[in-house]
């Protein structure tokens, strides 16, 4: 009989990123520390004329896993989504799961802006011939409808929209979905926000985005930790995380063993670290484990002044100051709903190949000190990792993972 | 524009939406369901052919065709009415 509250672990992972497509480019590129930052190019993203253009990292065209006629009618974020979840489906060996018995939470909301803006663009004179997929496809619920319509998935879909925690809190409800029994196998997609220009203008009249001091030089522009951050900065990504039953999949890369979301009352982007303190005790409290139990911690860390400031007081805090830390964003940017689950599956590869992968540009690193991976990877075998993740509108999460012994 | 060129756009956006159709000849006889179309792809079909050939008219006014001869006869007649 399987057991009633199961351990959930992570048995599957697909990614896609400024990187390129699947783990091995995550990870190898990861522990270099590879510089892929540049200028932002796709159509419906570019700056304005008379505007600083937008620094970012933008992914390669998906490889092709649809029928042609299903194929262009998929928008660019739905057919990335395809390839990351194929991969991780494909390594979970989810076509020996009873489809009824798969889940799918989408993370991320108003994922398709960019689409939407060229489709306003082209349409605007000829407002009788918008063709009629645009009337369903506008909707989030367009992924889990193309991934459910081409795989077996036949237990549920659901959107979860937590901003910049979107991933972290798909990875949450999936796990929950599968202790609550609803489900025995369930994918965690942290999705593709593909940003329009006019969510850049709007980022960056918010303050929150990332370039004015290094404009002219992108790979050095995100520095999460450092005394020269001044934004965050754009990065395309997109992630899906299998969990299943620990009693139906063994151990794979690592068990979620605790989890915590809390709302800390600020609206917009304002971090809070009450919150955020709260969170990480709560996930860990979820887990048995004091905070000494951790040895790594794969931080939020967009690279914003504030952000970063209060990340580091609520780790150092939090007592956390012991552990490793780094910034999965120095590398591949910031994916915003992606982020969560793209940085879950960057911290159980580290886990997996014993080694942390450095924060890139942390030439001079704020206070409170953190114990940081700065220059070159660190060997380390982390037993115990927490993941944080922090949305817009006062959303705090931290995942507690122990590795696969 | 006369008849067969509206019937040439009509299978060129067929193929356009499904390229599964390339290589596949298609008959004057036959029904866009009958060529195993959903109902999203016959409307993508018939708004691209009204673009195509200049016409601007609600969809209502394209109803009613039996078979794709039928639909290439409408078009023709309300391109010249």
């Amino acid at each position: 009989m399987p057991s009633a509250t199961p351990d959930i672990v992570f048995t599957g992972i697909g990614v896609a990123c400024g990187l390129g497509y699947g783990k091995a480019n995550l990870i190898d590129g990861l522990l270099a520390g590879r510089d892929v930052f540049s200028t932002l190019q796709r159509p419906g993203r570019q700056a304005p004329d008379g505007v600083a253009p937008f620094l970012g990292i933008e992914m390669a065209d998906p490889p092709s896993l649809l029928t042609a006629r299903v194929e262009r009618t998929a928008g660019f974020g739905a057919r990335v989504a395809m390839a990351v979840v194929d991969e991780a489906w494909r390594e979970a060996g989810l076509d020996a799961v009873a489809p009824e018995r798969i889940g799918l939470v989408v993370g991320g909301s108003n994922l398709f802006s960019r689409e939407q803006a060229l489709l306003a663009r082209d349409y605007a004179g000829r407002p009788n011939f918008v063709p009629p997929r645009a009337g369903h496809a506008y909707l989030d619920s367009e992924i889990g409808g193309l991934l459910a319509s081409t795989l077996a998935i036949r237990g549920f879909t659901l959107g979860v929209g937590a901003a910049s925690a979107s991933g972290a809190v798909a990875v949450m409800q999936a796990a929950e979905a599968i202790r609550s029994g609803r489900v025995d196998s369930c994918i965690a997609l942290g999705a593709l926000q593909d940003v329009s220009t006019m969510d850049l203008l709007g980022m960056r009249a918010l303050g929150a985005l990332g370039a004015p001091r290094f404009a002219d030089r992108p790979g050095q522009a995100c520095r999460p930790f450092d005394r020269d951050h001044d934004g965050f900065i754009f990065g395309e990504s997109c992630a899906a995380l299998v969990l299943r039953r620990a009693d139906q999949a063994g151990a794979g890369y690592g068990a979620l063993v605790g989890a915590a979301q809390v709302a800390d009352g600020q609206r917009g982007p304002e971090p809070d670290g009450a919150g955020q303190r709260r969170a990480i005790a709560q996930a860990l409290a979820q887990a048995g484990l004091r905070p000494g139990d951790v040895d790594y911690v794969n931080a939020h860390a967009t690279s914003t002044p504030k952000g970063d400031e209060v990340e580091a007081d609520t780790l150092a805090a939090s007592g956390l100051g012991h552990a490793w830390v780094n910034a999965t964003k120095s590398v591949i940017g910031h994916g915003l709903a992606a982020a969560g689950a793209i940085e879950v599956a960057a911290l159980l590869l580290q886990m997996r190949a014993g080694r942390l992968h450095p924060t890139r540009n942390l030439d001079h690193p704020i206070a409170p000190p953190l114990r940081h991976v700065i220059g070159t990877a660190q060997p380390h075998q982390a037993r115990v990792a927490l993941k944080t993740s922090f949305g817009f509108g006062g959303i705090d999460t931290a995942l507690v993972i122990r590795g696969a012994s | 524009m006369d008849r067969d060129t509206i019937w040439a756009v009509i299978v060129g956006q067929i193929r356009e939406v499904v390229p599964e159709l390339a290589d596949r000849p298609i008959a004057e006889t036959e029904s866009m369901a009958e060529l195993g179309l959903d109902s999203i792809e016959r409307s993508e079909i018939i708004m691209n052919t009204l673009e195509a050939i200049g016409l601007d008219l609600p969809m209502v006014q394209v109803h009613g065709p039996k078979n794709l001869g039928e639909l290439a006869d409408l078009l023709h007649a309300k391109r010249h009415a």
